[in-house]
C-alpha cells in the first residue's frame, strides 16, 4: 500500500465534501477522508514492514507504535461525531422533512 | 502543588460526574464550590511559582518528554486560565435560576470546563487534536439543547463543518510528525528551524492554521458562527463568543509561537482585516438581536488577528489585551440579549423597544458593554485598541484600517441601541441573577479600563505607561467618530436599501462553506510560494 494511494482517497472525499448536498452524503464524505486519513498514518507509521512493536531480547526490525496509538483515538473520535450527526439528521428530517442541506437553511 | 494542571482538568469533570449521577438539586451547588476550589488552586499555582515567568512542564506518566503526554503552563495559559474560570462562574450565576434543577445541562457545562482548562495547558499537537474534538462535541450538544429546528440544524452544521477543519489538522499533524518525529511542542519547536524553509513543513504549518481558522472564524469560513450563535441558549452564546471562540485564537498563538514563519504575518494582518469588514457588513444588514452580536464577534475576532499578526511587539500585547477585554463585553452583551429576549419575547430589534424603561439595570450593564466595545476612552476596549494602534504607528494604511473597523463598529452599535429608546407597555420586571453576573462583568470592564498598566504589567511583564490613554483629544476624537457614525448610520443604514436586504438573506451552504476551506488552504499555500 501507498500513501499516495491513500491520498487519492483523501482527495476523492474532499471533493465529495465540496459538491455533496445532502447531509447524509456529507456526513458519509468525512468518514471516507478520516479512513483515509489515517491509512496514509499507519502507511507512514509502518516504514520497514517491521513486526508488532512489543520489545523482546532480539533486535527486530518494529514499527512505529505511536501512531497507531494515535490513530484509535482519532477512530473513537470520527465514530463519536458520525453517531451525533446522524442522530441530529434524524432529527433536523422530523423538523423540515428533508435531508437537503440548501433546502433545510432556507427554511425559518 | 506539583499537580495542580492535572487538578484543574480533573477537578471540573468529576464534579460534573457527581452532579450527574446523584440528581439533586442541593449537589448542583457544588458548581460553586469546584469554581472556588478551581480558582483557589490556580492561584496558588500561579504564587508558588512566582507568577509563572519561566514556563513549568509536568510529564505524565514518568514518560520521555518526546512520547509522553506533557501539560504545559505559562503566563499566557495561566492568564486564560483565570478568564476561563471567572467567566464559567459569570455563566453559572447567570443561568443558575433557570437551571438550577437541570443536572443534564450543568453535566455537560461542567464537563466542557474541563475539557477547555486541558485544552489550553496541553502541549502536544495531538492533545490538542483531542481537546478541540471533545470541546466541538460537547458545545454542539449544548447548541442543541433546546431541541427546536433551528438549534438542531444550526448544531449539525457546527459539528461537521467543525470536523471538516479537523480532518485538514490531522493531515497537516501527520506531515509533522513525520518530518521531525515527534508531537510535543516544544520539541518541534526547537527542530523548526533546520526545517522552516522545507515545503513539506510549510505545508503541514498551511494544513494545520486552516484547521484552526475554521475553529477561530477567519474570513471566508466562519458561516457556522452566527448560526450557532443565535440558536444556542443565552448562556451558552455567552460562553461560545466570550471563549470558545479563543480556543482557536489560543491555539493559534501557540502554534506560530512553534513554527514562527514570518513570511505569514502580513498575510494574518490582511485576513484579519477582511474578517473584521465582513463582520461589520454582515452586522449592518442583520435585524436580529443575537445575529447582530455574533457577527460582531467575527468583526472583533478579525481585529484580534490584525493585533496578533506580528506576533511581537506592543501590537501582539494589544492583540491578547483585546481577547481579554472581548470576553468581558461580549459575555456582558450576549447576557443582556438573552434578558432581552426573555423578557420580550421577540428577538428583532426594528420591534423591541423601551428597554430602557422596561429594564433599568439591564439596559445600563449594556451600555457599559456597548461603550467599551466602540472604544470611549476609560473603558477596557478602548485600551487594548489603543495598544494595537501604538504597536502599528508609522503604518498609515494599518492605521487607516483600524479606524475603519471602530468606525463601522459604531455604526451597528448605534443600530442595536436603538432597542433602548421608545415607551414600555409594561412594568419593571426582576431577575436578580442576571443582573449580579452582568453588574460584575461591567464593573470589570471598568476596573480594567482604569486600571490597564499595573494588571498589564503584572500579567505580562510589560509597561504601558509610554502610552497616554486619558487625554481630550481621544475623548473629542471618539465624540467625533460617533457623529460620523449617526451621520452614516441616518443616511445610509436606516433606509435598509435592496443590497442590505439581498446580504441579509445569503445563505452560504455546506458545500460551499467546504470549497471556500479548500480554496483558503489554497491561497495560503499560493502566499507561501511567492
Amino acid at each position: 500500500m501507498n500513501p499516495i494511494l491513500s491520498f487519492i482517497v483523501v482527495l476523492i472525499g474532499v471533493y465529495g465534501l465540496a459538491t455533496s448536498k445532502n447531509i447524509i452524503k456529507s456526513i458519509i464524505c468525512i468518514n471516507i477522508t478520516q479512513t483515509a486519513v489515517v491509512l496514509i498514518f499507519l502507511n507512514l507509521g509502518s516504514f520497514n514492514f517491521g513486526d508488532i512493536p512489543i520489545i523482546t531480547d532480539e533486535v527486530i526490525p518494529m514499527v512505529d507504535p505511536l501512531p497507531q496509538a494515535l490513530m484509535i483515538t482519532t477512530i473513537i473520535i470520527g465514530t463519536t461525531i458520525t453517531a451525533l450527526a446522524l442522530m441530529l439528521s434524524i432529527k433536523t428530517f422530523h423538523y423540515y422533512g428533508t435531508l437537503d442541506w440548501k433546502e433545510m437553511m432556507g427554511r425559518e | 502543588m506539583e499537580y495542580v494542571p492535572i487538578y484543574l482538568i480533573f477537578i471540573p469533570i468529576i464534579t460534573s460526574m457527581i452532579i450527574y449521577l446523584s440528581d439533586n438539586r442541593y449537589v448542583n451547588y457544588m458548581t460553586f464550590l469546584c469554581q472556588l476550589v478551581l480558582y483557589i488552586l490556580a492561584l496558588k499555582y500561579y504564587m508558588v511559582n512566582d507568577g509563572l515567568i519561566e514556563e513549568k512542564i509536568i510529564l505524565l506518566g514518568g514518560w520521555d518528554k518526546s512520547i509522553g503526554i506533557a501539560l504545559k503552563n505559562d503566563a499566557l495559559s495561566m492568564s486564560f486560565i483565570f478568564l476561563s474560570i471567572f467567566i464559567w462562574l459569570m455563566v453559572l450565576t447567570y443561568c443558575w435560576d433557570k437551571r438550577k434543577n437541570n443536572s443534564k445541562f450543568l453535566f455537560f457545562l461542567m464537563f466542557l470546563q474541563g475539557t477547555f482548562l486541558g485544552l489550553l495547558q496541553t502541549n502536544d499537537l495531538f492533545n490538542l487534536f483531542v481537546f478541540i474534538e471533545i470541546v466541538t462535541i460537547i458545545s454542539t450538544i449544548l447548541i442543541v439543547y433546546k431541541k427546536d429546528g433551528y438549534s438542531i440544524k444550526s448544531g449539525l452544521y457546527y459539528l461537521l463543518f467543525n470536523s471538516v477543519g479537523m480532518i485538514f489538522y490531522l493531515i497537516g499533524l501527520i506531515l509533522i510528525y513525520n518530518l521531525s518525529g515527534t508531537l510535543n511542542m516544544d520539541a518541534i519547536s526547537r527542530t523548526i528551524p533546520s526545517l522552516r524553509d522545507t515545503n513539506a513543513i510549510k505545508l503541514g504549518y498551511i494544513f494545520i492554521i486552516g484547521a484552526i481558522g475554521v475553529k477561530s472564524a477567519f474570513f471566508p469560513i466562519y458561516n457556522w458562527l452566527p448560526k450557532a450563535h443565535s440558536a444556542a441558549p443565552s448562556s451558552i452564546s455567552v460562553l461560545l463568543s466570550s471563549l470558545l471562540v479563543k480556543s482557536g485564537i489560543y491555539a493559534f498563538i501557540r502554534l506560530n509561537n512553534m513554527f514562527k514563519m514570518e513570511s505569514f504575518y502580513e498575510f494574518f494582518f490582511f485576513l484579519g482585516f477582511f474578517t473584521s469588514i465582513s463582520g461589520i457588513i454582515f452586522a449592518l444588514s442583520q435585524k436580529d438581536i443575537k445575529q447582530i452580536l455574533a457577527f460582531s464577534t467575527i468583526s472583533q475576532i478579525g481585529l484580534i488577528l490584525m493585533g496578533l499578526s506580528s506576533m511581537d511587539g506592543n501590537a501582539y500585547i494589544g492583540g491578547i489585551m483585546h481577547i481579554f477585554n472581548h470576553a468581558m463585553f461580549k459575555a456582558l452583551l450576549f447576557m443582556g440579549a438573552g434578558t432581552i429576549i426573555n423578557t420580550y419575547g421577540i428577538r428583532r430589534i426594528t420591534e423591541i423597544r423601551g428597554v430602557f424603561k422596561r429594564l433599568p439595570y439591564t439596559s445600563i450593564f449594556m451600555i457599559v458593554g456597548i461603550l467599551s466595545i466602540t472604544g470611549v476612552p476609560f473603558l477596557n476596549g478602548f485600551i487594548s485598541k489603543e495598544v494595537i494602534k501604538y504597536g502599528l504607528e508609522g503604518f498609515y494604511l494599518k492605521n487607516m484600517m483600524l479606524y475603519i473597523i471602530n468606525l463601522g463598529t459604531s455604526i451597528y452599535f448605534i443600530k442595536f441601541s436603538q432597542i433602548f429608546f421608545g415607551q414600555a407597555d409594561r412594568e419593571k420586571s426582576r431577575n436578580l441573577n442576571n443582573n449580579l453576573s452582568m453588574f460584575l462583568l461591567a464593573s470589570i470592564c471598568i476596573v480594567l479600563g482604569s486600571y490597564s498598566i499595573p494588571l498589564t504589567e503584572g500579567f505580562f511583564g510589560i509597561e504601558l505607561l509610554n502610552i497616554r490613554v486619558m487625554t481630550t483629544y481621544n475623548l473629542i476624537s471618539y465624540l467625533i467618530m460617533i457623529g460620523i457614525a449617526y451621520l452614516i448610520f441616518k443616511q445610509v443604514v436606516e433606509k435598509d436599501y435592496n443590497i442590505l436586504k439581498k446580504i441579509r438573506h445569503t445563505h452560504i451552504s455546506f458545500e460551499a462553506t467546504n470549497f471556500l476551506l479548500v480554496m483558503f488552504i489554497f491561497i495560503m499555500m499560493l502566499w507561501s510560494n511567492k
